[in-house]
């Protein structure tokens, strides 16, 4: 086989299935098309593809037994770099790591680590502290939703720190978590949104995915404030978002793959937050409600210790690890 | 707490629709000895057609879709277990995968990775002048999108159909012994195919509810399992027009019930919450009788009689 490729002209024939291509393949927990967690990792996928001319390929897995197997296709077609979006993909990652040395898989928010396994930390917490900050100053019954799809560590640590965001504005803040064990039920997430507004909740923290569409709709309709999670939703309902907590996905990735290319990259695992610019909380620009401008110089000076890496956040919304 | 109690009946409501339209169609074809496990099918493929259609037409036409895609469906179930006569089980959950990733596919092919976001037009509530303003119910009943009402006047014209009618006979006929049926010179074959698209149009329907009266928006695998709950309404109401929109409200209920408690804030597991509906329909359908009551033929495929 390798005779053959020699013969073929192709000078760097000593790994045949790489043949010279840097490799990168993407697991998403869900459709692409979600405008948020999985449409920013499919983003930088493509940032990948274009940057850095790798060949790229992408699934979209449900199962833990999915996730495994579609682990393991990658690693048995050679890739050199496999992505498992999500915290839930750990468990898998580190099973099929040991068994294929030369792919590096990252699992995207997780903590683990193994000769050629790392995993992202993204400072979510701090996005979604500044975003409580935000929340609670232009709540008018001081009552605050969060709805997430799941309750996985990173979600919960998420709106822990929202909570405590929210607290130091307003200490008397209530603050109401759901979760709608679906990441795609759009209308069980709205169902979700018109509950927690019927029990005057009047600003609303989604984090889940494709349903969390269904929690924007809610609040548009009837009219209270939403605020997006992981891509920037300013634009999905304007008027309607507060702001976005911003991961930059793209960037996150594509600085990992070029780690991985050029052959400097180190097990470990990677934290991201607003010291990288990587998290960022993102306000709408155009509100009939906007974040009154002390708690905006609040916002920014908090933001700006979090950038200097001076700004701690309580353990009880420290990352999981 | 009238105000919570009003909410929580609008919710229930706004809930089981979607539900009791895939009920509805899912009982006609249960009657005439079909079990459609492809409903799933029905109702994502209705989700996504009425998001094109309306895309293109407006909400009307987005209703129109949502039926013809949905008859699409089902016209392939159709296809395989009553021209074919293969196994109806294994057709309807192959039929369910199938539209579950083909919607997906078409969804992205359409929209790119962008998706649709929420630009699709919703219906919204149309009150009913005077019954509205009923305390408590009002607001529950005759508050809602037209989808509702559509429910309410469909389950008795079923029934009024099913029993009082020659054809709903004949169907019934059908799904207790089709070889007997077309003994006695019913065409048990194309009333069944016809109970089958019926079924397929009503969960299209479903489908476009979700989308056009809820959601405004489509995403892959939003119709979340409300296909197979839809059957074990079916079950649930004891195959029957009028016991199938009370489970389907029921089944609302216990949805919105779940919404609620969360949104109280009460410190417990959610996923006690989230079970709620499920807890509910294992126990209706361990306590309600329903033995002998389903039809006898029930996804059987049809024996040769010639």
């Amino acid at each position: 086989m390798m005779g053959i490729l020699a013969c073929g002209g192709k000078p760097d024939a000593a790994s045949p299935k790489h043949a010279g291509q840097f490799r990168v393949a993407l697991l998403t927990p869900g459709p692409i098309s979600d405008q948020a967690w999985n449409a920013g990792a499919y983003a930088g996928l493509m940032r990948i593809k274009d940057s850095l001319g790798a060949q790229v390929s992408h699934v979209q897995t449900k199962t833990p037994a999915e996730f495994e197997e579609n682990f393991r296709q990658y690693g048995t077609q050679g890739y050199d770099l496999v992505f498992g979006h999500g915290f839930e993909f750990q468990d898998a990652a580190e099973r099929v790591s040991a068994e294929f040395p030369r792919t590096v898989f990252v699992t995207t928010s997780g903590g683990r680590t193994g000769p050629n396994l790392a995993g992202m930390d993204f400072a979510f917490e701090e996005g979604s502290y500044l975003a409580g900050m935000a929340a609670a100053s232009v709540s008018k019954a001081g009552r605050i939703g969060a709805i997430g799809g799941a309750d996985l560590p990173p979600v919960k640590a998420s709106f822990a720190a929202f909570e405590a965001g929210a607290r130091a504005v307003n200490p008397g803040v209530v603050v109401i978590v759901s979760y709608l064990g679906s990441w795609d039920d759009v209308s069980a997430g709205k169902e979700q949104a018109l509950a927690q507004i019927g029990r005057g909740v009047d600003v609303i923290f989604q984090n889940a995915d494709a349903a969390g569409l269904g929690v924007i709709q809610g609040a548009r309709e009837r009219q209270v404030l939403a605020i997006g999670a992981n891509a920037n939703q300013n634009g999905v309902a304007p008027g309607t978002m507060l702001g976005s907590v911003v991961i930059d996905l793209p960037h996150a990735l594509l600085t990992v793959a070029r780690e991985v290319r050029d052959g400097k990259f180190v097990p470990r695992v990677i934290s991201l937050g607003s010291r990288d610019e990587v998290v960022s909380w993102t306000g709408s620009p155009a509100l009939s409600r906007p974040v009154p401008a002390a708690v905006a110089l609040r916002i920014d000076s908090v933001r700006a210790r979090m950038r200097a890496g001076a700004f701690r956040l309580s353990s009880a919304s420290a990352p999981h690890k | 707490m009238s105000d919570a109690l009003t909410a929580l009946l609008e919710g229930s409501v706004r809930t089981a629709t979607p539900l009791a339209f895939a009920a509805l169609g899912e009982v006609v074809a249960e009657r005439s000895g079909v079990i459609n496990i492809g409903l799933e099918g029905a109702i994502i493929a209705g989700a996504l057609g009425g998001l094109l259609a309306a895309g293109a037409g407006g909400v009307v036409a987005g209703f129109a879709g949502a039926i013809v895609a949905g008859v699409a469906v089902a016209a392939v179930f159709a296809a395989f277990t009553i021209a074919l006569r293969v196994d109806q089980i294994i057709t309807g959950t192959g039929i369910t995968l199938l539209s579950l990733g083909l919607t997906g596919a078409i969804y992205r092919a359409a929209y790119g990775t962008g998706g649709a976001a929420l630009g699709t037009p919703t219906i919204g509530p149309a009150p009913v002048p005077g019954l509205s303003a009923l305390p408590w119910v009002g607001p529950a009943l005759f508050a809602q999108p037209v989808t509702t009402y559509v429910v309410m006047i469909l389950a008795p014209a079923t029934w009024w159909w099913m029993y009082r009618t020659h054809d709903g006979l004949a169907l019934r006929a059908c799904g207790e012994n089709p070889e007997a049926a077309e003994a006695a010179g019913i065409r048990a074959s194309r009333l069944q195919a016809a109970a089958v698209l019926w079924g397929g149009a009503l969960g299209g329907l479903a489908g476009g509810t979700l989308v056009l009266a809820q959601a405004g928006t489509f995403a892959e695998g939003m119709s979340a399992g409300r296909g197979f709950i839809a059957i074990a309404i079916v079950v649930l109401g004891r195959w029957h027009p009028i016991g199938v929109i009370v489970a389907g409200l029921l089944f609302g209920a216990a949805n919105s019930v779940q919404f609620l408690f969360q949104a109280m804030g009460w410190q417990a597991p959610y996923q006690l919450f989230l079970a709620t509906p499920y807890v509910l329909t294992l126990v209706a359908l361990a306590t309600v009788r329903s033995q002998g009551v389903a039809p006898a033929a029930l996804g059987r495929p049809r024996r040769d009689t010639a």
